[in-house]
């Protein structure tokens, strides 16, 4: 099988196994309020994928050894395949990226000097057409270099699995055969543990989700006023401040006429309405 | 055990000798019994007769059943009219063949090759279900909270100018305060409406009989006080909600009651200027509001509307 | 469903509950037949896409009937109500977020699904009303999305539909009756609401359960297509029942979904711009991300002009679908193996290239307006 095959045959599987799991991290990070594709996040994301990489890669490479190859895979594969596709990655995948960043920055200008000498010497091409024409220009060059350089990428891969095909043992049985022997690494021999544990584990991640997801949304329009935040603060004005103390005092005096009324001795009841007059009279405090 | 039944391609013997074979059967919609067999005579190439069950005497075996008439009797049995009947496959009657068991045979399909691990089939089904639930379970509780939020609104402890106790020229009198008040639901615009409350001046007597001798407290939503109605405080503010079913109810004076009452149009219910149950269906006296009148007179309330209809006080607003 | 064997020998009260109702309703037999159709081949990733609509689309229906509890589909409480379900309704702005990512992960599913079938060749003999269904249910959900877009009525709403509504009324003969009818009257106004409302939330969905349920019933009469490579042999050896093991892929391939769309709802919440009025003023009008392509097409010069529009917009994608909907009564080779197709093949990448191209040439063309 060539390299390149072999490459993209483990690959995308891989990639699709560890996909669900890593989705559920960067959506957990989301909740928090962090970004998975910078700083912090980003890290952790990362550092949470090694091991979900790990273990995909070992388990989709050995199904593609007993399924396409006929080979029986040695054990722990998973991880030392791992370690040489991620050092291989390490080097060559920062070098795709300087590649095809300087093929587009390149095309881009030669595009753009392009058109303008259409523009001076030829005509005016609208805005619309030029977009497209623009695009298409810098876009296939760029495009094709990419292609090629993920194309070596898979060969790269590709071979560092092929490693791995020679020391493996050949399998021999029907289809069937191999698909019960891959079932195997599929099929816990406990079910209910796993099963319990994986059940488990989803709904207390739940539970961390709704815990984590902001009740109101992260990102309010500008304009909006909330319902609950109106507090109105009791605005004080002198006049009336004076005016109901005037109030105060001039009840207080008719109360204390009332009482030398009623109590010739000139005692003043206890909670009486002396007490009942200063309370009316205090401004109402929320 | 029920006795066998005919099966197709089965011989069938009269009593002195065989006549044919079972090439097909007759059941009746309604019992879901077999009403008739239909015999093919000779070895496939006569009539088909149509044999009523109950000339069915034995069916020893899969391969023959015995029937009671004779050769001659058999030959003078209807021919099939064909035309005159469906088979199951043109329509459909429940349950018709739960208890049929006249087939000679199955139609069989090869179980695929893939599918004989039953560990297999029961580990991806339970898996498939423990993602199921997985994936519904997230909305769960953001669906109910999005539900549930304009059931239970926070309290409303705004206090609101009624009137001014000036007004008032008797005591342990009913005297109406009406007002307005905004009201605003969710996003709709504020709107304006009117309520009304019962002021009462009382008299000791009588606000021994509201307040027992005791400050009313009244509290928010966190156990917090807001306010406490004194209770030497001679002015008393009724909610103008009957506590049975929430109508307004009045002040009146009637021939029993002459120096008046509260009276609820509603379902008659009778308060006196205590707020007391006299008569009617109503579970609890009136209900007393957070009152504040200050030294110009200005009487304000909290407005706080009770659940009706129930014996304890329940904040609704 | 249970398949551990029960060993003890009074059944329990799940499986008497079931009994019960398999005596009365024939429940094992129906979901035998509902879940043991053979997949010849073997179950692939690659039929996951139906299924995975079928998914999103109950979610958009459950999401839909909750954001109902509190929109109100009139002029001057749309915006408000929308609003409202942003910031006040505990987690309102999540339903309504994944709503309105589940709708373009809808139309993403689509354009995959419609593709699937396209490369495998599923739509030719005896699957030809499959894939007729099948048209008209992606014209039902274009139509979905075209219609929900207006309701928060807010600029962005108002004026794409109004652009979308311009543009059909540009179709000769029938274009102004047509925009009429939409608009339900001369100018936009709370008749438009009103019947984008309906025809959302009551016309759209009973067109697409019902079409749903006969793509799904045609489909199962008809039988999967399978592969499109490999002798009967090697075929029947790796059949499988769709259920389990399409069925799991099925069940990831929807969770992966789900979990895109919570994400996207998480990375960029639903954020409204200012209420709609009739004067556009600073706001440039644009369709939902799906129309950009068609929209930037008409933004060439060989489109403009009253009956140029009406061409770019409608009769040129009208022929095409046309064209998709004859596509089993001209192919009728019976040949599958795509890369034994190249016609379709190239056909394919060039369609899905032009839609990229224009796609990405309106967001840049944004740039330029600004």
């Amino acid at each position: 099988m060539s390299n390149v095959k072999l490459g993209l045959l483990v690959l995308w599987p891989t990639f699709w196994t560890g996909f669900p799991i890593k989705m559920v991290v960067a959506l957990l990070l989301l909740a928090a309020h962090v970004h998975p594709w910078e700083g912090v996040g980003l890290e952790a994301l990362l550092l949470l994928s090694i091991p979900i990489d790990i273990w995909a890669l070992g388990l989709c490479a050995r199904t593609v050894f007993l399924e396409r190859l006929r080979v029986d895979p040695p054990q722990g594969m998973g991880l030392r395949l791992w370690a040489y596709w991620a050092g291989f990655s390490v080097v060559y995948l920062p070098l795709l990226y300087f590649a095809v960043g300087g093929v587009k920055a390149l095309a881009k200008s030669a595009t753009e000097a392009t058109i303008h000498f259409v523009e001076e010497s030829l005509m005016v091409i609208p805005i619309a057409e030029k977009i497209t024409l623009e695009l298409v220009m810098w876009g296939m060059p760029t495009t094709i270099v990419l292609i090629v350089l993920v194309y070596g990428w898979l060969f790269g891969l590709g071979a560092l699995a092929q490693r791995f095909v020679r020391v493996s043992t050949p399998v021999d049985g029907t289809f069937q055969d191999i698909v019960y022997k891959w079932d195997l690494l599929r099929i816990p021999k406990d079910q209910p543990l796993l099963l319990t544990a994986f059940t488990g584990a989803g709904v207390v991640l739940v539970f961390v989700f709704w815990g984590l997801i902001p009740v109101s949304t992260p990102h309010p329009h500008e304009d909006y006023e909330f319902v609950n935040v109106k507090k109105v603060e009791p605005k004080i004005i002198p006049k009336d401040v004076i005016k109901s103390a005037e109030q105060v005092l001039a009840r207080a005096e008719a109360t204390i006429k009332e009482l030398e009324k009623e109590n010739p001795k000139g005692e003043l009841p206890k909670n009486g309405k002396a007490q009942a007059a200063k309370e009316g009279s205090k401004p109402p405090t929320k | 055990m029920r006795q066998m039944q005919p099966k197709l391609t089965a011989k069938a013997r009269c009593s002195d000798k065989e006549v044919g074979r079972i090439s097909k059967v007759i059941v009746d919609p309604l019992s879901h019994e077999l009403s008739h067999v239909v015999v093919r005579e000779g070895n496939g190439q006569g009539m088909d007769r149509q044999v009523p069950i109950d000339q069915v005497q034995e069916v020893p075996n899969e391969e023959e059943i015995i029937l009671r008439c004779s050769s001659e009797e058999f030959a003078r049995f209807p021919v099939l009219d064909r035309d005159l009947y469906v088979t199951i496959k043109d329509v459909e009657i429940a349950h018709l063949e739960d208890n049929l068991h006249v087939e000679p045979g199955e139609i069989l399909v090869p179980y695929p090759r893939l599918e004989h691990g039953v560990p297999r089939r029961s580990f991806f089904s339970n898996m498939t279900h423990a993602i199921g639930l997985l994936i519904a379970l997230p909305f769960a509780f953001p669906v109910l909270k999005y539900l549930m939020k304009p059931m239970y609104r926070p309290f409303d402890n705004s206090w609101f100018s009624v009137g001014n106790i000036s007004k008032i020229k008797k005591e342990n009198i009913g005297y109406q305060f009406k007002f307005t008040r905004g009201f605003k639901e969710a996003f709709m615009p504020e709107q304006q409406i009117e309520k009304n409350i019962w002021v009462v001046k009382a008299t000791p007597e009588v606000r021994k009989a509201v307040y027992g001798g005791k400050d009313k407290k009244f509290y928010d939503d966190k156990g917090n006080v807001v306010w406490v109605n004194k209770a030497n405080v001679p002015y008393i503010g009724y909610s103008g909600k009957c506590p049975h079913l929430g109508c307004g109810y009045k002040w009146r004076r009637t021939k029993n009651f002459p120096d008046g009452v509260f009276l609820c149009p509603c379902h008659l219910s009778i308060y006196d200027e205590a707020g007391k149950v006299l008569d009617g269906p109503a579970p609890r006296p009136l209900d007393v509001l957070p009152m504040d009148v200050n030294a110009a007179g200005e009487v304000k309330i909290i407005d706080i509307e009770y659940k009706a209809g129930v014996k304890d006080q329940i904040r609704l607003l | 469903m249970n398949h551990e064997p029960n060993l003890a020998n009074e059944p329990n009260v799940f499986e008497k509950v079931v009994d019960f109702v398999d005596e009365r309703v024939g429940l094992k037999t129906l979901q035998a037949k509902m879940l043991n159709e053979p997949v010849p081949g073997g179950s692939r990733w690659a039929y996951a896409f139906g299924s995975v609509l079928l998914f999103i689309f109950i979610l958009q229906v459950v999401t839909g009937i909750l954001l109902m509890f509190y929109y109100v589909p009139s002029t001057d409480h749309a915006y408000a109500s929308t609003q409202y379900i942003i910031h006040e309704v505990d987690y309102g702005w999540f339903l309504l977020s994944y709503h309105f990512w589940g709708s373009s992960a809808m139309v993403v599913m689509v354009f995959a699904h419609m593709s699937q079938v396209f490369l495998w060749g599923a739509y030719k003999k005896p699957r030809e009303l499959i894939w007729l269904v099948g048209l008209a249910l992606f014209g039902l959900v274009m139509a979905f999305g075209f219609t929900g877009y207006l309701l928060p009525w807010d600029q962005r709403a108002y004026w794409a539909t109004v652009v979308g509504v311009e543009i059909m009324d540009k179709t000769p003969i029938v274009g102004d009756f047509m925009a009429r009818f939409l608009k339900g009257g001369p100018t936009p106004g709370q008749m438009t609401l009103s019947r984008f409302f309906v025809i959302h939330v009551m016309v759209l969905p009973a067109g697409l359960m019902a079409l749903a349920g006969l793509h799904i019933f045609l489909f199962r009469k008809a039988g999967p297509a399978g592969p499109f490579r490999g002798t009967p042999e090697e075929i029947k050896a790796k059949t499988d029942y769709f259920f389990p093991r399409q069925i799991w892929k099925d069940i990831v391939a929807m969770a992966s979904v789900f979990l895109i769309i919570c994400s996207l709802a998480f990375i960029e919440p639903v954020v409204l711009l200012h209420e709609a009025t009739p004067d556009p003023g600073d706001y440039h009008p644009e369709p939902e991300w799906y129309f950009l392509f068609l929209f930037q097409l008409l933004r060439l010069k060989i489109f403009g002009g009253e009956f140029g529009q009406f061409l770019g917009a409608v009769a040129i994608p009208g022929a095409f679908m046309a064209f998709l909907a004859a596509l089993p009564f001209i192919d009728r080779s019976p040949e599958r193996d795509i890369f034994k197709r190249p016609l379709a093949l190239i056909g394919w990448i060039a369609i899905m290239l032009g839609i990229l191209i224009f796609t990405v040439s309106a967001i840049i063309n944004r740039e330029f307006l600004d």
